[in-house]
């Protein structure tokens, strides 16, 4: 019952924004083609989503994206074991990690477009190279987070080394990891965007960054709208897993 | 012919620290008879749970041996000794009967078997209605019951307690006691029990043994002739008192010297 209401009350707060949009654009208080109402951008989001090279250009991003993510996270999550674990290897290279991700890493993209070009690969490493360093930084943390006693109690109960990854870090550890890998996804996306932002062929930053320069607010607006929902989707889908994986785990 | 379940041989460890080597264990000895309960007590830091690791396998002596069942104990021994900590330690992510049926699926038991078994350990420890509680949806008695099927489930002759009830209230503390007796009374196990509290000891068991601090070692064997099954007014005995204030004493001397 509380909960109806108050997702009802967050679900009215939308609407009321919609309503204010909308009027703000009907009444002209800001020139409609600098903010084309909310409805007009949901018809033109509905036209775009039935034009082919506009979902191809999404699709790109999708796969850029996932293919990013695919290498990251495997990639992130063994380098942030190793350094947990292995105290001397991690007290050596966890300050550089840890400093690789307070750096912006906007400013190498230049460096990544001189090497590989512009193209798939270059959005794809950019976006590693976002996402790789904080799934790094919070599963070396998770393997700290584990407590010695868990290991002792395993050990005492004859569980072999192999048991004891599987059995007691692997499970105890796996809510941060989430954390890190959903963080991951983020940053991920942030890069991918940026990349095809500033220097593209195809995807879906291309085409917001010139509807931009050519005033197409509509259009602007609609992938702005498209491109949030589906970030929030991805996020609050990863979110759950999480929530599952620290299912009983005090907080 | 009496068989010794426990047998500690001369057993020490030293760790070498930046002061200098360090005696923590000096020239143990002592023995525990099938069906026994004994337990040690002694002032802080004296070694209690470097001995305890010692028994466990998980530290290896300086010199010296554990003999368990006859068999010299290189490393754990999970078949033969159940071990509980002042932490009830369960693991978060598993649910009471998933904790209590964890030893076993560590050696491949199987599934059905162990949870079978699990649920009647958890009955035994009066939690047949919370099998499939996490350990944050139990209090801290239930979860050190918990610990306790788990420490029972393989079976093993032996359980090696370290302060398992040390950070529980004091109401608490004195049930899971009782109901402690009452498991060893059911199972005959051999109980060894690390303890702060010398009423608990004496309490619980038939002889205390008491240690000595700077290096640990056993400085006096406290026989309790008590008959079982114990009662709550035994506590205001003569004999009992007696055998307090004697630990007490002990206790006192080694802190202050």
């Amino acid at each position: 019952m509380r909960l109806s209401v108050l997702l009802g009350a967050q679900a009215g707060f939308f609407v009321l924004l919609a309503i204010v949009w909308e009027s703000i654009s009907r009444l002209e208080l800001v020139d409609p083609r600098l903010l084309p109402s909310f409805l007009t951008v949901l018809g033109v989001l509905g036209d775009l989503l039935t034009q082919r090279d506009f979902l191809m250009d999404l699709g790109i991003t999708g796969l850029e994206v996932g293919v990013a993510f695919i290498i990251a996270a495997p990639l992130g999550v063994s380098i942030g074991f190793l350094l947990g674990e292995k105290l001397f290897l991690g007290q050596i290279l966890s300050p550089m990690f840890h400093f690789m991700l307070s750096v912006p890493q906007s400013i190498f993209l230049p460096i990544f477009m001189l090497l590989l070009g512009i193209g798939f690969l270059e959005k794809v490493v950019f976006g590693v190279t976002h996402a790789i360093f904080v799934i790094i930084v919070t599963t070396t943390a998770a393997v700290r987070s584990v407590p010695r006693d868990y290991v002792t109690v395993a050990r005492t109960f004859g569980a072999t080394p192999r048991q004891i990854y599987l059995r007691v870090y692997l499970p105890a550890m796996l809510p941060v990891v989430m954390t890190g890998l959903r963080l991951g996804m983020i940053f991920n996306i942030i890069g991918v965007l940026l990349a095809e932002m500033d220097a593209s062929r195809a995807g879906i930053g291309r085409r917001l960054f010139s509807w931009g320069e050519g005033f197409q607010l509509d259009l602007l607006l609609a992938g702005i709208l498209l491109v949030s929902a589906l970030t929030i989707i991805i996020n609050e889908v990863m979110r759950y897993c999480e929530h599952r994986a620290a299912r009983g785990h005090v907080a | 012919m009496s068989s010794e379940v426990i047998r500690v041989e001369n057993l020490s460890k030293m760790y070498s620290t930046r002061e200098g080597d360090f005696h923590a264990l000096d020239k143990l000895s002592f023995a525990i008879e099938e069906g026994g309960f004994v337990s040690i007590v002694g002032p802080s830091g004296c070694g209690k749970s470097t001995l305890l690791q010692l028994l466990t396998g998980l530290l290896e002596p300086t010199s010296g041996q554990v003999l368990i069942d006859g068999i010299e104990v290189r490393k754990p021994l999970p078949e033969k000794t159940g071990v509980m900590f002042q932490d009830a330690t369960l693991l978060p992510w598993l649910t009471a009967e998933e904790n209590v049926a964890f030893p076993l699926s560590l050696c491949g038991k199987d599934k059905k078997e162990s949870q079978l078994r699990a649920r009647d350990l958890l009955k035994l420890v009066g939690l047949g209605d919370f099998i499939n509680h996490r350990p944050a949806e139990l209090s801290g008695g239930m979860r050190q019951r918990v610990a306790i099927a788990r420490g029972l489930v393989r079976d093993p002759r032996i359980l090696l307690m370290d302060e398992p009830f040390a950070a529980l209230d004091e109401q608490t503390r004195f049930k899971m006691g009782e109901e402690l007796l009452w498991i060893w009374q059911e199972t005959r196990k051999t109980i060894l029990f690390i303890t702060h509290g010398l009423t608990e000891a004496i309490y619980l068991s038939d002889t205390v043994l008491v240690m000595g601090t700077k290096p640990g070692r056993i400085i006096e064997v406290i026989p309790v002739d008590l008959p079982r099954p114990r009662t709550f007014e035994m506590i205001g005995s003569e004999f009992f008192g007696k055998a307090r204030n004697r630990i007490w004493t002990l206790i006192q001397e080694e802190t202050e010297a």
